[in-house]
């Protein structure tokens, strides 16, 4: 058995470097691939997201672990043999046409990849037609709509219309989020679910998915 | 990196923010009025000690009537110290009152308490006294404790030992304390120097300072200076005040209500002075408009924050360390008013760079104390403080490098200059709240009146302050026993 | 009396948080943030203006050299009026360190008054909140307080300013969605002020705009920005950045990167046409790294508000700060805290057009209730920065030797004729006794703020607009509602 406390702790730490370096020796030392990511990285990472819970740690440290684990990922990656690396769930995630405000639609971005979700990123101002190419594109189980304003929160009610007209709002869980979003409007349009913040978004597709 | 190898000439710096009532030529009228005052009006006072000492000083003296030649009352305010370093119980330093350096803590003599379990207004009680220090002991923004009411459930000429003996065996933190007279003030040394070895090692290292009240305008009962008098002798801090409230015992002007102000104070620190150059006195004290509707202090007016921070500008212009008041209110209950009042007087206070503000527990006018209110201010303070640390400017801080790395658009939560940073550059709060809509309703929909009301519990129920060995606790103890007896043959005598 | 000469006498208190030096230092950090880093500019009209005045344009990207923003910081004017569209008077002089106080804009949520319950904007609301800040004499301009969401939403800007002049002729910072929305509701200004020249030369109104932090001009700002140029209307340009998140944690970076966004709006501003009236704005604070929220009552809040009017007033540009708001989601004890802080800072450092007044819940909520507690916290802040005079009459040092020691000053003829000006009278602090407060009725201050709120809602009357000028701006709104049905 190898001991994975030191990656752990490191990624805890968000040591970018000394992941790196003790993934490394993990590799050299003929740990098995998935067990660096699973008892090393990711169990690092579960720590992080209980103390950010806690209120232990806060938000910059733990988008520095969860780089530093990615840093980890990438490097046994090429070791999985056709493996998958292990995944919470596929998430989409996107601001609304007409709306470039985008750090909060990041801040959930950020959470769920701390969540060991696979999280794509497809930016802002984005039409509901865009939405919809992705969805077929990268078969998420989750897509998550944000919008800081009111006008154009009612873009999120034309996403998921086109996801119905397209036949796919069966395939996938669609949440959404953003200063003017409440429950009421959630179930209005038909969401799966609404997250008032980035923690609770990953509750959110924890839940769905479960 | 630097830029280069420059050096920047001529750079004036705020190192913290600045804020000044008066300026230096108005703080220099002010104190010229009240030589003045000293000196053609004069001040009553009815202590033949004092009177016999002012009298050799030089002043002249006419029956009762002192008038005080400038030159004399000039002398003491050189001779007075222009810092004083105060102590802990166990020796240690822990206030420089000084310059600008800022002190919270609570006040006192209030006449009812608000009781933290059952929201009931009574009457203080001992134990509420020994609350008061575990509350303000468990508190890291106050410095200091006083007795949150004069207990009733005591002999009630040793309500000021009583508390004494409360505050001093809950608490490690320095006391400000008060006492009926003479008697009382010399028990309460004898506790305090128990607790550090003798007289002479708390000379050395007060942790107490000694508290007496004159009344205004320029009357002085023999119970308030010859408790001046008393702390020069023993060579003791003393706070000396007026408590002065505008169109009642002093002008309605602002400026004539600070003449007053500081004329009172100086009455003292020449008496000080006179027994014992170089001994150490504080001015200040309550300074507000009197309510016209109840004709009582007003603790929660902006004439409070408006008058203590001029009479700060003087006391430093002086140079003599300022007692000052705030995170008080005329509120009833724990509500909005009591919050506004609080944090409106403790930032300016703050501010104003007052060495000792007080009365961080003071409600409805002064009468009621709460130890709610206390735990409240803690936390204004906080946010207060983070203000008063002002903001730096330099190539580091101004991060023109970090902001080009992460570029328009971009987000600096992961750069490295952020997480070196962001926990010294914010304030952290333990009350205040912050979270979101549906997870404060989830948990409760809580006020921040019903959080603070948790928090005194808990720290009553739980925090206890460092012990005092049994050896100590007993000659406390003797101390105590001594007052009483003294009392009852002073009672059994009339 | 002496005659005093090389006096010196503060006539108000003296606050600043930077010294000159130091906001020289942030000006120059900025302007080579704008000139090395740039900015995104995403309105094609507004690149080619900027282009043509010299900056280097690359795609969106635009980088600006410090003499095109020094140019616009000399041709951007030092101050703007703003008048009461009843009476035409000059009411609101943004300049030097006058500090007036109002509402903030288009928050998704209400208090309702009457039930405490949290509620979506309505028409009703917007309209209450803005008699209350017509009764209030401590208010001096509006904004809508919240979105009126229960009109169609893409042309609710209309049906909020139609609530906001028709019960206030206070000054109204207007928001609007879109350039359409802004074409408007500047018809509907023209026809209450008599005409386009009459609006330009005596404005009750400035327009509003926002970037993106960091350092991004969406095309609605930058067409806004354009437009107010063009009008010759006054325009709000105001960055909200939190530090940590969209900007540099440390306090003075985060000012240095809000100036930039603000001086790139400046110059979009006054390349569009030099000497239009520009306001400088911001809402600088952090991001609560536990909870991420965008604070509107943190203690960096105040200071950096207060750093960046001392920036303003630096560089001799109208500001428009923000105070009397809170992160608590209703009217409690952590409101009257975080809003005494802010109005009192704002107060003592002076920024001109103060705005959110009344918000809670981190700025996602209105609270008509402390709306009307913060006019009596803006009274005692206005009290405290009248500061105290000193001169042979206040300093009484006669009536002092008359009352002598152990009189009292009651009857003096010096009392009665100062104790009114120098004492604030406050109304909704309570400083009776404790008996007296309990006959009447031992009510908290949350619970007197509701009934004066109500008071103001339920007998308060506006002056009404003439009924011809409410017609046409009726018809206004409807000619959009209709062209949106079509």
């Amino acid at each position: 058995m190898y001991n994975f406390s030191d990656l752990s702790k490191a990624v805890i730490a968000g040591q970018e470097s000394k992941v790196k370096e003790l993934t490394q020796a993990a590799i050299n030392g003929g740990a098995e691939p998935l067990a660096i990511i699973n008892e090393g990285l990711i169990a690092g990472m579960n720590v992080v997201g209980a103390r950010f819970k806690s209120g232990e740690m806060f938000v910059p440290e733990v988008l520095v672990a969860a780089r530093s684990m990615g840093a980890g990922v990438a490097m046994v990656k090429p070791l999985l043999l056709g493996q998958e690396v292990p995944s919470s769930g596929k998430v989409l995630i996107g601001t609304v046409k007409g709306d470039l405000h985008d750090i909060g639609k990041n801040l959930v971005a950020l959470m769920l990849e701390s969540g060991g979700f696979d999280v794509v990123n497809l930016g802002i101002d984005l039409a509901p037609d865009k939405f919809v190419a992705a969805v077929k594109e990268y078969q998420p189980q989750v897509i998550g709509l944000s919008a800081l304003l009111t006008t154009t929160m009612l873009v999120m009610k034309d996403v998921i219309e086109l996801l119905k007209e397209e036949g796919l709002r069966d395939r996938v869980k669609v949440i959404i989020g953003g200063a003017p979003i409440s429950y009421d409007f959630s179930s209005e349009i038909g969401a799966d679910g609404f997250a008032p913040d980035a923690a609770t978004a990953v509750d959110l597709c924890r839940k769905l998915l479960a | 990196m630097p830029k280069s190898q420059y050096v920047r000439a001529s750079f004036e710096t705020c190192a913290t923010p600045q804020f000044r009532v008066l300026s230096q030529d108005q703080c220099e009228s002010i104190f010229l009025g009240a030589l003045e005052v000293l000196q053609h009006t004069g001040a009553e006072v009815n202590s033949p000690e004092a009177l016999e000492i002012y009298r050799k000083g030089g002043c002249r003296v006419d029956g009762t009537r002192v008038r005080f030649p400038s030159h004399l009352v000039e002398w003491a305010v050189r001779t007075a110290p222009s810092r004083i370093t105060m102590y802990d119980r166990n020796g240690n330093r822990s206030m420089y009152l000084e310059g600008q350096n800022v002190y919270y803590g609570p006040g006192s003599a209030n006449t009812f308490t608000l009781d933290p379990f059952t929201g009931e207004r009574r009457r203080p009680l001992k134990q509420d006294t020994a609350r008061a220090a575990i509350v303000s002991d468990a508190l890291s923004n106050m410095d200091y404790v006083e007795d949150n009411g004069a207990p009733m459930d005591v002999t009630p000429t040793l309500a000021d030992v009583h508390a004494f003996q409360a505050m001093v065996t809950n608490t490690t933190k320095p006391i400000i304390h008060w006492g009926f007279g003479i008697n009382q003030y010399q028990d309460i040394v004898d506790m305090a120097s128990a607790c550090v070895g003798g007289l002479s090692e708390l000379q050395k290292r007060p942790f107490l300072i000694l508290y007496s009240e004159s009344s205004p305008p320029l009357r002085h009962s023999s119970e308030a200076i010859d408790k001046a008098l008393f702390a020069a002798k023993k060579d003791l801090p003393c706070i000396y005040t007026p408590c002065i409230f505008s169109g009642g015992v002093a002008p309605a002007t602002m400026a004539g209500s600070l003449v007053v102000a500081v004329a009172d104070a100086l009455i003292g620190i020449v008496a000080g002075q006179l027994v014992r150059e170089g001994s150490s006195f504080i001015m200040g004290g309550p300074i507000s408009t009197m309510d016209m509707s109840s004709s009582s202090l007003a603790y929660g007016a902006p004439e409070l924050s408006l008058l203590s921070a001029g009479l700060s500008n003087v006391a430093r212009y002086m140079g003599i360390p300022m007692f000052s008041t705030a995170g008080c209110s005329d509120s009833k209950v724990i509500d909005t008013q009591l919050a506004i009042e609080a944090a409106f007087s403790i930032l300016v206070a703050g501010l104003s760079g007052a060495n000792l503000i007080h009365d961080c527990n003071l409600m409805d006018k002064g009468v009621t104390g709460s130890l709610e209110l206390t735990v409240l201010d803690d936390e204004i303070i906080g946010m207060v403080k983070r203000i008063l640390r002002g903001i730096e400017v330099n190539d580091d801080t101004l991060a023109v490098d970090v902001i080009d790395h992460v570029s328009p658009g971009g987000h600096f939560l992961g750069e490295e200059h952020t997480i070196e940073r962001f926990r010294d550059e914010f304030w952290w709060p333990t009350l205040i709240s912050r979270v979101r809509y549906d997870e404060w309703k989830l948990y409760g929909s809580k006020t921040l009146g019903q959080r603070v009301k948790e928090k005194t519990q808990e720290i009553i129920n739980e925090h206890r302050a460092e012990p005092l060995s049994q050896k100590i606790l007993d000659q406390i103890q003797a101390v105590v026993d001594r007052a009483e007896a003294r009392e009852a043959s002073l009672k059994s005598k009339k | 009396m002496p005659t005093k000469s090389n006096y010196v006498a503060n006539s108000s208190t003296m606050f600043r948080v930077l010294s000159p030096s130091q906001c020289d230092e942030i000006l120059l950090a900025a302007e080579e943030v704008l000139e090395r880093t740039g900015v995104m500019v995403y309105d094609e009209e507004a690149r080619e203006i900027m282009k043509k005045a010299g900056c280097w344009v690359d795609g969106a990207r635009v980088r600006i050299a410090s003499s095109i923003v020094e140019r616009s910081l000399r041709s951007a004017p030092q101050r703007v009026t703003l008048c009461n569209s009843r009476t035409g008077s000059r009411d609101v002089q943004l300049e030097g360190y006058n500090a007036y106080f109002g509402t903030g804009s288009d928050t998704p949520f209400f208090i309702d008054p009457y039930t405490q319950e949290r509620k979506r904007g309505t028409k009703q609301l917007v309209s209450w909140a803005c008699k209350c800040i017509d009764a209030l004499p401590n208010l001096d301009f509006v904004m809508s307080l919240g979105i009126v969401q229960d009109v169609p939403l893409l042309i609710s800007d209309r049906h909020q300013f139609e609530a906001e002049v028709l019960n206030t002729g206070k000054p109204i910072v207007i928001t609007a969605h879109d350039i359409k929305g802004y074409a408007d509701i500047i018809e509907m200004c023209e026809i209450i002020a008599g005409g386009e020249e009459e609006l330009r030369r005596n404005p009750f109104m400035t327009l509003y705009a926002e970037p993106i932090s960091p350092l991004q001009h969406a095309e609605e700002a930058a067409t806004k920005l354009v437009l107010a140029a063009k009008k010759g209307l006054p325009v709000v340009y105001t960055p909200c950045v939190m530090a940590g998140g969209t900007v540099p944690a440390s306090m003075a970076g985060v000012i240095t990167n809000g100036l930039a966004e603000s001086l790139s709006g400046l110059v979009i501003n006054q390349t569009a046409r030099e000497g239009a009236p520009f306001i400088m704005g911001g809402v600088f604070t952090i991001m609560d790294m536990t909870t991420t929220i965008f604070s509107y009552g943190s203690p960096e809040f105040d200071l950096l508000m207060a750093a960046l009017a001392d920036m303003a007033h630096y560089l001799k540009l109208p500001m428009f700060g923000t105070a009397g708001c809170s992160d608590s989601c209703i009217m409690d004890e952590q409101a009257g805290v975080e809003a005494a802080l802010s109005i009192t800072m704002t107060a003592l450092s002076g920024p001109n057009l103060n705005h959110d007044v009344g918000y809670v819940e981190y700025g996602s909520t209105s609270s008509l209730d402390l709306l009307v507690t913060c006019n009596d916290i803006i009274g005692m802040a206005r009290r405290l920065v009248r500061g105290i005079q000193v001169n042979d009459d206040t300093l009484a040092l006669d009536v002092i030797d008359k009352v002598g020691p152990g009189g009292n000053f009651l009857k003096e003829d010096h009392t009665g004729k100062y104790f009114r000006a120098e004492t604030l009278n406050s109304e909704l602090n309570d400083r009776q006794s404790y008996d007296l407060w309990k006959e009447s009725g031992s009510k908290t201050m949350e619970k007197r703020a509701n009934e004066k709120t109500r008071s103001i809602i339920e007998d308060y009357q506006p002056e009404q607009l003439p009924k011809d000028v409410q017609q046409k701006i009726h018809a206004i709104v409807e000619r959009a509602e209709n062209k949106l049905r079509s």
